[in-house]
């Protein structure tokens, strides 16, 4: 081989090591990069009004005075927006309308008994009143659009609203007028398509702004309220401004998303105008504004994950994961112990190292399983338990998993306690076990502790051993251990993969599993803090 | 009082390494079996092996009490393996065990019936690197007492302050006794280690190159220690510093491949070593 | 030669030893019995591990007997067709596709991740400056301490999606996403080890090679990788262990649909792994039937192939010590 050639792969071999290196790396970045980035906006974001409302009425969180001046503000401007879209109801829908009219009538009448009119004009109002009535309900049935306007001109010619001030009457005048509005705009033999655009529109609308006032408040809280943070506003939005289609372009391949608007189907009605309005007064209907929702942290989630935080889930990975460690870190310890200290090299300790490595590789699904079969089945029943998943049997089926991961690190601490150090403590008159528990163990507990700390940021990431063992998606806040919990891991799996309304809150998806790597990795760096310090230490800074 | 001349040691070391064992072993045992009430380590054909090499091979030696008996030799001699065997700290090395006898005040301490507490507890050691317990100051004196079960405050406070004044730190640290010991200099750290060690008041005092970690400054101070402490104790120092097993010294052993080559004063090996090899290395011609 | 007299210090006050150096019988044995069963005590914990790997064992095949019994090991090795929630007898447990699921994305992700973990370990050990490294190491750690269903999470929310849209995929979840996750996944387990190998070669070998004349690519591919290889294969299998076990990416990855890809190159279609099949059927699974019995059958067999893998791993990273050892 040439030089030249030679020098070229070696210079080659070096980049592509590099390159390797910085492929990892950027795979580090790919992954965490958009997950932290979108699951940041669970904490920090632009939070609208209903938000703060959501706050105040759950938590009581926020100034009272400033959200009722905020929300009188924005009801105000709402109620343009509902009065557009009530105006033009009246003129679609029609059913309603008839019943309105005669339960306006009825008031009519309470009212006109309760004046005390002699009978004769008492009577003649009345049927003045029946007659609108009667005329009204032929014009509400009518799909022809000159017969209603005429009808309804001679009927305002021969009934002017001023007779009627302040009665039923009157306002049953006032609908049929806005009727007569709508009525010229749209093409009533379609007004069962324009019902039906109006509904999903209304629906649509609910979601953005929450239920109008006046209305009965849903049961679920994920009904109570519009949308609280800002971009899902936007995306509500854009769900009522525009309409979304799957079609298919080409026979065999993927269909693609078209979007038409949503005015398209109000062209030349009153309501035409109305999403122009919506779009620009949007930022005046919800004022948005930033928020710092560090209560992601500890509060509940509402049904579907739909508002609210993970504490419970925080709560419940930490009730685990620390539960397992008092099972697993004393006997971890005593166990690394004698292998360092007392155990000589023999068949039986050959075996119990085997058996350590054995189990630190059992596949962490396996250990599901055995927990279901042993601790849920098997040792709850033993104890006089009920038989079922709950935190002490999830937590014992961790405390295996990550027994072998503890027993490793602290062997490996211990050993690494100089030999003087015994020698000293020995030297002092001290026992074997004593020179153990009082030299050795605290000088090897730095590294002790930084296994101790890592297996416990394994543990909280672990799945699969949980699945069967205690972990649930959606329930109930445990009262006690012998229940099941929340945990992170398994929401962020469920939540991912499991829960439809979830896929409308990708913030809460993404903050759910952010929260997790967050815990993970501050636990890892405490480690890698602490694993320096020991060695810092130890070169004698 | 009969007391062993130097040249009937070295006749018996001599004729022994020409191989007549049985007579030069009787001679010895015939000049030594006189009570020596100032001979507190006796050693008698002792042998030491790790597995199936020696590190020390019979070694024949008294040492007496209230004096600084100082080991020297070249690296790899077994001057370190002697010393600890005395108070049996070797034991931590797995595969080790002993041949021949070596008493403390007349007690074999590879006796299987020997209490190993106490005999440590009364022959101090103080080691080559400086290794206080990460603990604090106070507490690094106390642990030895309270092993024994010393617990009083006061009584204590007393002997950790008596302790400190000892090692020739009380002046250093008595502001802040809660500090922790590896805050501490390399010298200071080692004279806490001789506190500590005299803090279980031993009788005997093994000091295994107790100044090779240290500065000069702090070698000095650590000398004019031993030279303090050897009226109340008896001291065995292991060194590969010859000026100073001259310094602080009355008697000077020396060691070289697992045997011992000679032992006198301090001044006569010094002066005028009997064998070749001590000439050769105090001379600086090997070692 | 003067005789003087070696002790000439006056006898002054006797040392006497105020503590008795020797045991008196009774201290003797209860010295010793307290010492043995210290030990007992100790070693009886220290079993715990023990006690712990045999349940595993135990309570898994006892859990699969049933349904060895009752259906047979070869149907469940040979058949692909697993349909075991239909009714009654005409429930099949055919395991033969999971098991290629699982060999089809740990292969897969071995085919990434040892070229790519390799060279990252020969630059770590070999090539890069001490500060290079000091920053290089904790990143590559923290690859693995992202906990696994945070892995699945990005395969499902933000790379099937990518790939649906820009790969031209029916599906995002299929072999080829959770291939490509568990590399990534595999990758630190095989540099830490490669790399530790690697290391352990001495400096003095190197030295030898470049001192004649050959260049870094040379020492490193001729002399320092075939050194190391005990060390490296014990990584790979290591990695590959991982890659077996791994529940929630496979699961969350893979698409789970029981089937070999035809052809079976296409790694863009869905399959379903053992894990998965585990952790997606057990829930819903009425104790005690015979898909319950099949999925610890599963369970079983992956317990025996990570079991073998371990003691291959044992074995080389063993011999890797025992050269280390010879060498130092």
């Amino acid at each position: 081989m040439s030089m030249m050639l030679r020098k070229i792969t070696d210079k080659s071999f070096t980049g592509l090591a590099g390159f390797s290196v910085v492929l990892i790396i950027m795979a580090l970045a790919v992954v965490l990069g958009p997950m932290i980035w979108i699951g940041a906006t669970a904490v920090v974001f632009k939070g609208t009004v209903e938000f703060r409302e959501l706050q105040y009425d759950l938590h009581q969180r926020g100034d009272r005075g400033r959200l009722k001046s905020e929300t009188s503000e924005v009801e105000k401007v709402r109620k343009k927006i509902y009065a557009q879209i009530d105006q033009f109801k009246r003129g679609i829908d029609t059913e309603s309308l008839v019943a309105e009219s005669r339960k306006k009538y009825r008031e009519y009448k309470i009212f006109l008994k309760s004046q005390n009119l002699p009978d004769e004009q008492c009577d003649k109002l009345e049927d003045n009143a029946k007659e609108i009535r009667n005329t009204l309900a032929d014009v509400y049935d009518s799909t022809d659009k000159d017969t209603i306007i005429k009808t309804l001109d001679e009927l305002f010619a021969a009934y002017p609203a001023k007779q009627f001030e302040h009665t039923p009457v009157a306002e049953m005048l006032a609908a049929a007028h806005d009727y007569q509005t709508v009525a010229r705009t749209i093409d009533l033999s379609n007004r069962e398509k324009y019902a039906e655009s109006l509904a999903e529109v209304q629906e649509r609308l609910t979601k953005l702004l929450g239920p109008r006032p006046g209305e009965d408040k849903p049961a679920l809280i994920m009904e109570q309220y519009g949308a609280t943070r800002w971009d899902v506003a936007q995306k509500q939005l854009k769900m009522i401004l525009w309409i979304e289609d799957w079609e298919e372009t080409e026979p065999g391949k993927p269909m693609t998303k078209k979007l038409t608007p949503r005015s398209n189907q109000f062209a030349g009605t009153t309501l035409e105008s109305f999403f122009k309005n919506l779009e620009t007064d949007l930022p005046n209907l919800l004022k948005p504004q930033r928020e710092f929702y560090w209560q992601y942290f500890i509060d509940d989630s509402t049904e579907g994950y739909y508002y609210g935080g993970v504490g419970p889930e925080i709560i419940g990975t930490l009730l685990f994961t620390v539960m397992g460690m008092l099972f697993a870190v004393p006997i971890g310890i005593i166990s690394a112990s004698y292998l360092v200290e007392y155990a000589g090299d023999n068949i039986i300790v050959r075996t119990i190292r085997i058996c350590v490595n054995t189990l630190a590789g059992v596949p962490s699904i396996v250990f599901g399983l055995f927990g279901l079969v042993f601790f849920v089945k098997v040792l709850m029943p033993a104890l006089g338990y009920e038989s079922k998943p709950c935190i002490l049997t999830g937590s014992m089926t961790l405390a295996i998993l990550i027994l072998p991961v503890i027993i490793r690190a602290s062997e490996e601490a211990i050993r690494s306690v100089p030999l003087t150090y015994k020698e000293a403590s020995l030297a002092l008159g001290a026992g074997k076990f004593r020179t153990l528990v009082k030299v050795t163990l605290p000088a090897a507990l730095p590294g002790i502790l930084t296994g101790i700390i890592l297996s416990l940021s394994r543990a909280a990431g672990e799945t699969a051993p949980l699945l069967f063992a205690g972990a649930i998606a959606v329930g109930p806040i445990p009262e006690s251990i012998l229940e099941p919990s929340r945990v992170l891991s398994y929401g962020s799996y469920d939540i991912a993969v499991g829960d439809r309304y979830a896929s409308m809150v990708p913030h809460k998806q993404f903050g759910m599993v952010v929260t997790l790597i967050m815990l993970v990795l501050c636990l890892n760096i405490v480690a890698f803090v602490i694993r320096s310090r020991v060695s810092r230490n130890l070169r004698g800074q | 009082m009969i007391s062993l001349s130097i040249p009937s040691l070295h006749n018996a070391l001599d004729e022994k390494s020409i191989g007549n064992m049985d007579v030069d072993e009787n001679v010895a045992i015939e000049q030594f079996s006189v009570e020596n009430e100032n001979a507190i380590v006796r050693a008698r054909n002792f042998s030491l092996f790790y597995g199936h090499t020696a590190g020390v091979k019979d070694i024949t030696l008294d040492i007496y009490s209230r004096a600084v008996t100082a080991i020297i030799g070249p690296s790899g001699c077994g001057k370190s393996t002697f010393l600890r065997s005395i108070n049996r700290i070797n034991d931590l090395i797995p595969n080790t065990h002993a041949e021949g006898t070596l008493e403390v005040s007349g007690h074999d301490v590879y006796d299987k019936r020997i209490n190993l507490v106490n005999l440590r507890q009364q022959v101090g050691m103080v080691f080559q690197k400086h290794n206080p317990f990460a603990k604090s100051i106070y507490d690094n004196i106390a642990y030895g007492p309270r092993l024994t079960g010393m617990r009083k405050k006061s009584e204590l406070n007393d002997l950790v302050e008596e302790c400190l004044r000892g090692a020739a730190l009380w002046d250093e640290v008595k502001e802040d006794l809660n500090r922790s010991a590896l805050a501490l200099s390399g010298g200071q750290q080692q004279r806490l280690c001789i506190a500590r060690a005299l803090a279980t008041r031993p009788k005997i005092l093994l000091m295994d190159e107790p100044c090779s970690a240290l500065d000069p400054l702090a070698t000095a101070r650590i000398e004019g220690l031993i030279e303090q402490l050897k009226s109340k104790y008896t001291i065995i120092i292991v060194t590969h510093n010859m000026q100073q097993a001259a310094r602080v010294s009355e008697y000077t052993a020396f060691f070289c491949l697992g045997e011992l080559i000679e032992y006198n004063r301090t001044k006569k090996i010094f002066t005028s070593p009997q064998k070749k090899q001590t000439d050769d290395y105090i001379s600086g011609r090997f070692g | 030669m003067t005789s003087e007299p070696l002790n000439t210090i006056p006898p002054g006050e006797p040392v006497v030893f105020t503590q008795p150096l020797y045991l008196s019988p009774g201290e003797d044995l209860v010295g010793y019995i307290s010492d043995l069963a210290g030990r007992f005590i100790l070693f009886m914990i220290t079993c715990a591990s023990v006690l712990a790997v045999l349940l595993i064992f135990g309570f898994v095949i006892r859990e699969a007997v049933p349904f060895i019994t009752k259906h047979g090991v070869i149907d469940f090795l040979t058949s692909t067709s697993w349909f075991p929630q239909a009714e009654g007898a005409k429930a099949e447990f055919g395991g033969l596709a999971l098991i290629t699921g699982t060999l089809y994305v740990t292969i897969a992700a071995l085919f990434i991740s040892v070229p790519l973990g390799l060279l990252a370990a020969v630059f770590l050990s070999d090539i890069a400056p001490f500060k290079v490294r000091q920053i290089c190491k904790p990143i590559i750690e923290i690859l693995a301490a992202i906990p696994s269903v945070a892995y699945g999470f990005f395969a499902v929310m933000v790379l099937a999606p990518w790939m649906q849209k820009h790969l031209g995929f029916t599906t995002g979840t299929n072999a080829l996403n959770a291939s490509i996750i568990l590399s990534i996944m595999a990758l630190p387990t095989i540099i830490s080890v490669a790399e530790d190998s690697l290391s352990a070669v001495g400096r003095d070998i190197r030295e030898a090679s470049y001192s004649l004349g050959a260049t870094r690519a040379e020492t490193t591919i001729k002399i320092v990788i075939p050194a190391a290889h005990s060390g490296i294969i014990a990584g790979v299998v290591l990695g590959m262990m991982r890659a077996i076990g791994e529940t929630m990416v496979v699961w969350m990855a893979s698409g789970n649909a029981s089937q070999i890809p035809h052809p079976w190159w296409d790694l863009s279609q869905s399959i379903r792994t053992m894990t998965a099949t585990i952790a997606g059927e057990l829930g819903e699974t009425p104790r005690d039937s015979d898909h319950y019995h099949a999925l610890f059958a599963v369970g079983l067999l992956l317990l025996v192939f990570t079991f073998v893998l371990n003691m291959v791993s044992e074995f080389f990273l063993a011999r890797f010590k025992r050269r280390r050892e010879v060498t130092r």
